[in-house]
C-alpha cells in the first residue's frame, strides 16, 4: 500500500505548514509586544531612528507629561515646568523582524554612538529568554518533521521496491513488444494516482477535523486561538502538489530501473 | 525478394567486460524465408537474436531488420519496429496477472486496436493454436506446451513481418515441440513471414530444406 506512506510524507508537510503559521503568529506577536527605550536629549522622528539602524520599525513618544505627573505629585507648577523642561525624551521604538541577543546589542551599540542619544534600554533578559524557548521549540518540532520524512521516505522507497517486484515482468513484456512507456507504465500511474488523490483527502480530512471539530472542543487556548492557522483551503493544493509529485517521482524510478529483458 | 535481416561486418560483444561473442558477420535473410541458427551453448545465439530485436547493439559493423539500422535506432523507430514482430522465447515469457486472451491481444493492444477486433483475434488465434476454450484461463493453469502455444499465438497476432523464436521447444516434450513447429512452419508458408529460429538442434520433423546458419568461432556461416 502506497497510502501509507504517502500520507506520512503529506501529514509532514502539514505539520510543516502548520507549525510555520503558527510560529509566524507567535513571532509576529513576540515582535509587536517588543520595544526598545531610547532616550534622547533632543527630539527625534522615525526616519532619524531607521538613519542609525534599519532594522527600528517604529518609534513611538512617550508623553513627558505623564512621567512628570507620576514622579512630581504634589510639586508646584512652576517646579513641575522646571522638571519638564530637564526631562530628556523618550522613545518606544519596535523592530521589523524578531533579533537574537547580538542583533538587539548591535541596535544599542549603533543608537548609542549619536550624540544627541542619551541612553538605551534593550529589555534582553527577558527577551532572550522567550527568544530561547521559542527556538527550542521550533527546533524540536523540526527534528521531528525530518524525522517523519525520513521513515516516510524508506516507507516509500520499500513500496517502489514491491511495485517493482510486483510489475516488472508485465513492464518488460510490454517493452519486448514495442509498448511505449506510458503504456507499459499506465496501471503503475493508474494505481499510485489514486492512492495520491486518497492519501490527500484523508490527510486533509484528518486537519479539517482537527480545526473544526478537536480544536474547538479541546478548550485549549493556543488551539482556539490558532484555529485559523491549523488548516487552510490552499493546502489541499500542496498538498495534492505534493503527493504527485512524489507519485511520478516513484513511478518513473520503477520503470526506469525495471527496462530491459530478463537475461 | 527484398532482404527483411541484413548483417554487414557484424560484431557483438556482451557483459560489461564487452566479451566479443560475434565477429565480422556477415548473412541476409530474405522475406518469407525460415532459417534456422544453430550452435553450441554460450555461443552467441541468443545474444545474436536479442540484437535482431534491438536489446543489444552491434558494436561494430551494420544490423538492419525491417529496412532499419540497429546500430543507431532511436528508441521510438526499435518500440515501433517491435511491434511488427513476433517474439517467442523458450521461457514463454507471458503475463502471469493476464488472462490467456490478454496475453494472445499484447500486440494489438499496444497497436491501438479496439476490443472488438481484440476478441475476435483471440478467438481465431486460440483456434488456430488449439486452445479454443483456454480464453479466460491464466497462464499458470495451462501445461509448458500449452504456455508456448499462447506465446506462439501472441507472436501471430499482429502478422508479423518476422518472427524470432530463441530456442522454442527447448522446455517441451515431443509432442508439444512438434506442434509449435507446426505452427511456425505454417506462419511461414501461409502468412509470408519471415522465420528465425534459434536453437541447439534442428528437429528432424523438418523435410524441407531449409536455410540453416550455424554459430562457430565467433563467425555465422551459413551450412549448404
Amino acid at each position: 500500500m502506497f497510502i501509507l506512506p504517502l500520507m506520512a510524507i503529506l501529514l509532514g508537510i502539514e505539520f510543516y505548514l502548520v507549525f510555520e503559521r503558527t510560529t509566524n503568529t507567535y513571532e509576529k506577536g513576540l515582535k509587536e509586544g517588543y520595544f526598545m527605550l531610547a532616550v534622547t536629549k533632543n527630539p527625534m522622528d522615525l526616519s532619524a531612528f531607521q538613519a542609525l539602524n534599519e532594522h527600528i520599525s517604529t518609534a513611538e513618544k512617550i508623553k513627558r507629561e505623564s512621567i512628570v505627573s507620576e514622579v512630581a505629585k504634589g510639586v508646584s507648577q512652576s517646579s513641575s515646568k522646571e522638571i519638564l523642561a530637564a526631562l530628556p525624551y523618550f522613545y518606544n521604538l519596535g523592530l521589523d523582524s524578531y533579533l537574537h541577543t547580538s542583533g538587539l546589542e548591535q541596535i544599542k551599540k549603533d543608537l548609542e554612538a549619536d550624540a544627541n542619544i542619551k541612553k538605551v534600554e534593550t529589555f534582553g533578559s527577558s527577551y532572550q529568554s522567550n527568544y530561547r524557548l521559542f527556538s527550542f521549540i521550533k527546533f524540536i518540532l523540526k527534528i521531528f518533521i525530518v524525522f517523519m520524512a525520513v521513515v516516510s521516505l524508506f516507507l516509500i522507497i520499500k513500496q517502489m521496491e514491491i511495485w517493482k517486484y510486483a510489475h516488472k515482468e508485465r513492464m518488460q513484456v510490454m517493452e519486448i513488444f514495442g509498448a511505449p512507456l506510458m503504456l507499459r507504465s499506465g496501471i503503475l500511474f493508474k494505481v499510485a494516482f489514486i492512492d495520491a488523490i486518497f492519501s490527500t483527502l484523508l490527510v486533509s480530512g484528518i486537519f479539517f477535523y482537527i480545526k473544526f471539530y478537536w480544536a474547538v472542543q479541546s478548550g485549549i487556548d493556543i488551539m482556539v486561538e490558532n484555529q485559523e492557522a491549523l488548516f487552510k483551503y490552499s493546502d489541499i493544493g500542496i498538498l495534492l502538489g505534493s503527493s504527485i509529485l512524489i507519485v511520478i517521482i516513484a513511478v518513473y524510478t520503477v520503470v526506469f530501473s525495471s527496462k530491459g529483458v530478463q537475461e | 525478394m527484398s532482404n527483411v535481416i541484413h548483417a554487414s561486418h557484424l560484431t557483438l560483444t556482451y557483459g560489461n567486460a564487452g566479451k566479443e561473442v560475434i565477429k565480422d558477420a556477415n548473412f541476409s535473410i530474405k522475406k518469407g524465408e525460415f532459417v534456422f541458427i544453430t550452435g553450441p551453448s554460450g555461443s552467441g545465439k541468443s545474444t545474436l537474436l536479442k540484437a535482431l530485436y534491438g536489446k543489444l547493439r552491434p558494436s561494430e559493423g551494420n544490423l538492419v531488420v525491417g529496412g532499419l539500422d540497429l546500430s543507431n535506432v532511436s528508441q521510438r523507430k526499435l518500440q515501433e519496429l517491435r511491434t511488427h514482430m513476433g517474439i517467442i522465447f523458450q521461457d514463454y515469457k507471458l503475463v502471469n496477472e493476464w488472462t490467456v486472451k490478454k496475453n494472445v491481444v499484447l500486440p494489438l493492444m499496444i497497436a491501438g486496436y479496439d476490443s472488438e477486433i481484440q476478441d475476435t483475434q483471440a478467438r481465431r488465434l486460440l483456434k488456430h493454436v488449439k486452445l479454443p476454450d483456454h480464453a479466460d484461463k491464466f497462464p499458470l493453469e495451462l501445461s509448458g506446451g500449452e504456455q508456448q502455444r499462447v506465446g506462439v499465438a501472441r507472436a501471430l497476432a499482429k502478422n508479423p513481418v518476422v518472427i524470432l523464436a530463441d530456442e522454442p521447444t527447448g522446455n517441451l516434450d515431443d509432442y508439444s515441440s512438434n506442434v509449435i513447429w507446426d505452427l511456425m512452419e505454417n506462419a511461414c508458408q501461409q502468412l509470408d513471414t519471415t522465420v528465425l529460429v534459434v536453437t541447439h538442434k534442428i528437429p528432424t520433423i523438418f523435410s524441407l530444406p531449409y536455410r540453416h546458419f550455424i554459430i562457430e568461432s565467433k563467425g555465422v556461416y551459413e551450412v549448404h
